[in-house]
């Protein structure tokens, strides 16, 4: 019980005083997770379209290696990613280990599956009749998916926000290829990790609610364009 | 120019459709003409829904080819493209993008590059035609069965397609609505020669509304419910009353009277076939020219030309020992009785 409300009163320090070093670090996590997000977007979404839209044989398995990727533990992303990045390691010559591009890759890894599953299922519920009548009415190709596209933005949108979650609280691949470098590739979930493992558990769960508030406000944003969408 | 002229606008020929082993669809031969109403009839799997994917080039048949305007769709790419841009459908249930009313009908048009002001002139001015001006903010998925087909006909019919395929159009809605619907579909052939291909389970509302009607069963055409059915009004004078089709004056019992339109049938086999006019108490007799002969469950069928197109049935003994052949000139003999008045 001490821990949490001295978390509770951290957590409302940190918003009000407007920490410097942790405004650095809050922008920093959302910078990373945000490029990661809007990556696996543009990858996921045109590959869970084609997946979804496309028969072809195999069909089956590769939606189960999408899903199962889903729960790729993103200890092993760091690790992975660790192995072909460190400098003796294939990838080595980039020297992008230990950079917040590297953490940005690590993060595109592990959205990629859950935009791309969920699009997947999104575009499996079109309605059949959309294309058709798109189809009736003069569509091309690019138009016919466009449109299909449209028909489910919501779900679409949900695919987007669930991908951003996991990239914005995910810490193992962050860890492991950021290296939490202070004022470098310090995010707020390897922070968190930290000052845990410095015994500041009331702060390590300050830090964690105000990363809730951060993503409670993406969503936010995410909501009220969905909205103008709606209506448009 | 000269070959969409010389040409009809669809010509099905040898068309098999198959889903999987079932056969769907199998039509030798069939042939549209530009500006007409065409209705076809049959009842649910009879492939009527598939025919209209064929011949708006949404399915390609397994087997056989479609001509647009003369020439094959499945010879040429550019030409199947171009040819599906001047014609739409609407589906059965007809499908409104989750958008509003506006968007919608502005959608095809988008697709053709239209300038946002014209897109919405054409908008307001297609709304208008189909009686739901006011409607362009409305969220599609507000609207009513009835609203709903109007607006995917509006939407239809705001590329002004040279051929509009219509699947059930009446279906889903309301008996009000279904008059305005036919109106609205008579005007569009009316005033904008556009063809319009129709199916429908109701027979009374496909020879309501068309000029030519088709029925199909088990995935072929067959002889229509009803042969020589004509469009026209009745007609009182001192002397009798006829039915007037514009061509011909079909004398009819006198118990009718005076209408605006409406539709007739003469039973080919209450026709009288004769080489020579003869005196009898028949009401009507019309000299005409044969065009058409085939046999089948054995009897002839001939089709006759006297002003408006007579089928005609005898049995194959008549057949030979009256000499006929194509060409031949023969007269129309039935009792004002034999014409049933619909």
């Amino acid at each position: 019980m001490g821990y949490l409300s001295e978390a509770l009163g951290t957590a409302g320090r940190l918003i009000f005083t407007l920490d410097p070093e942790i405004l650095e670090i809050v922008g920093r996590s959302l910078r990373i997770s945000l490029t990661a997000t809007s990556l696996a977007s543009l990858v996921g979404i045109p590959l869970g379209f084609l997946i979804g839209s496309k028969d072809f044989q195999g069909k089956a398995i590769v939606i189960i290696i999408v899903h199962t990727l889903m729960a790729l533990p993103t200890v092993v992303v760091g690790l992975l990613g660790y192995a072909l990045l460190s400098r003796q390691a294939p990838l080595g010559f980039l020297e992008l280990l230990f950079t917040p591009r590297a953490m940005v890759m690590g993060e595109f890894i592990l959205s990629l599956p859950i935009i791309t599953a969920l699009t997947i299922s999104a575009v499996q519920g079109v309605d059949r009749r959309a294309i058709l009548t798109a189809q009736t009415l003069g569509a091309g190709k690019i138009w016919v998916a466009w449109t299909a596209l449209m028909e489910v933005r919501y779900s679409l949108l949900a695919a987007v926000i669930a991908g951003f979650g996991r990239a914005a609280s995910e810490v193992g691949s962050a860890m492991m290829l950021g290296g939490n470098i202070r004022f470098y590739t310090r995010t707020m979930t390897t922070a968190i990790a930290l000052e845990t493992s410095k015994g500041e558990f009331g702060f390590a769960l300050a830090l964690g609610l105000f990363l809730l508030l951060v993503v409670f406000s993406v969503n936010i944003l995410l909501h009220l364009f969905q909205m103008r969408v709606r209506v448009r | 120019m000269m070959r969409s002229r010389t040409y009809p606008q669809f010509e099905l020929q040898d068309i098999i459709q198959r889903f999987g082993k079932r056969k769907a669809l199998q039509i030798p031969h069939l042939v549209l003409e530009g500006g007409e109403i065409y209705g076809f009839v049959g009842p649910n799997g009879s492939g009527k829904t598939t025919l209209l994917y064929i011949m708006n080039l949404l399915l390609r048949p397994t087997y056989g080819e479609v001509f647009f305007e003369g020439k094959p769709i499945y010879g040429d790419t550019g030409w199947r493209t171009s040819a599906q841009r001047k014609m739409t459908m609407v589906l059965q249930n007809p499908y409104l993008f989750n958008t509003t009313v506006e968007k919608n009908i502005e959608y095809p048009l988008k697709l053709r590059g239209l300038p946002k002001r014209e897109r919405l002139g054409i908008v307001g001015d297609i709304l208008d035609e189909v009686g739901l001006a006011g409607f362009e903010k409305r969220g599609a998925s507000q609207l009513s069965g009835g609203e709903t087909q109007l607006v995917a006909l509006a939407r239809a019919l705001a590329l002004s397609p040279r051929v509009l395929f219509l699947d059930e159009p009446t279906a889903n809605v309301d008996a009000k609505r279904i008059h305005q619907l036919e109106n609205i579909i008579a005007k569009v052939n009316r005033e904008r020669s556009t063809t319009v291909v129709l199916t429908t389970h109701n027979l009374a509302q496909a020879y309501r509304i068309a000029d030519r009607v088709f029925s199909l069963f088990e995935g072929r055409l067959v002889s229509p419910a009803m042969h020589n059915l004509f469009k026209g009004a009745i007609r009182t004078s001192p002397e009798a009353t006829y039915f007037d089709t514009g061509k011909i004056r079909i004398q009819i019992p006198s118990e009718y009277k005076d209408s605006e339109s409406g539709h007739a049938s003469v039973n080919p086999d209450e026709i009288i076939l004769s080489r020579k006019p003869f005196v009898s108490s028949a009401r009507n007799t019309f000299a005409g020219v044969i065009i058409q002969i085939s046999s089948g469950e054995g009897k002839v069928h001939l089709e006759i030309n006297s002003g408006e197109l007579f089928r005609v049935e005898i049995t194959n003994q008549s057949f030979r020992e009256m000499g006929l052949n194509l060409g031949s000139r023969v007269y129309l003999t039935f009792k004002a009785t034999s014409v049933h008045i619909l």
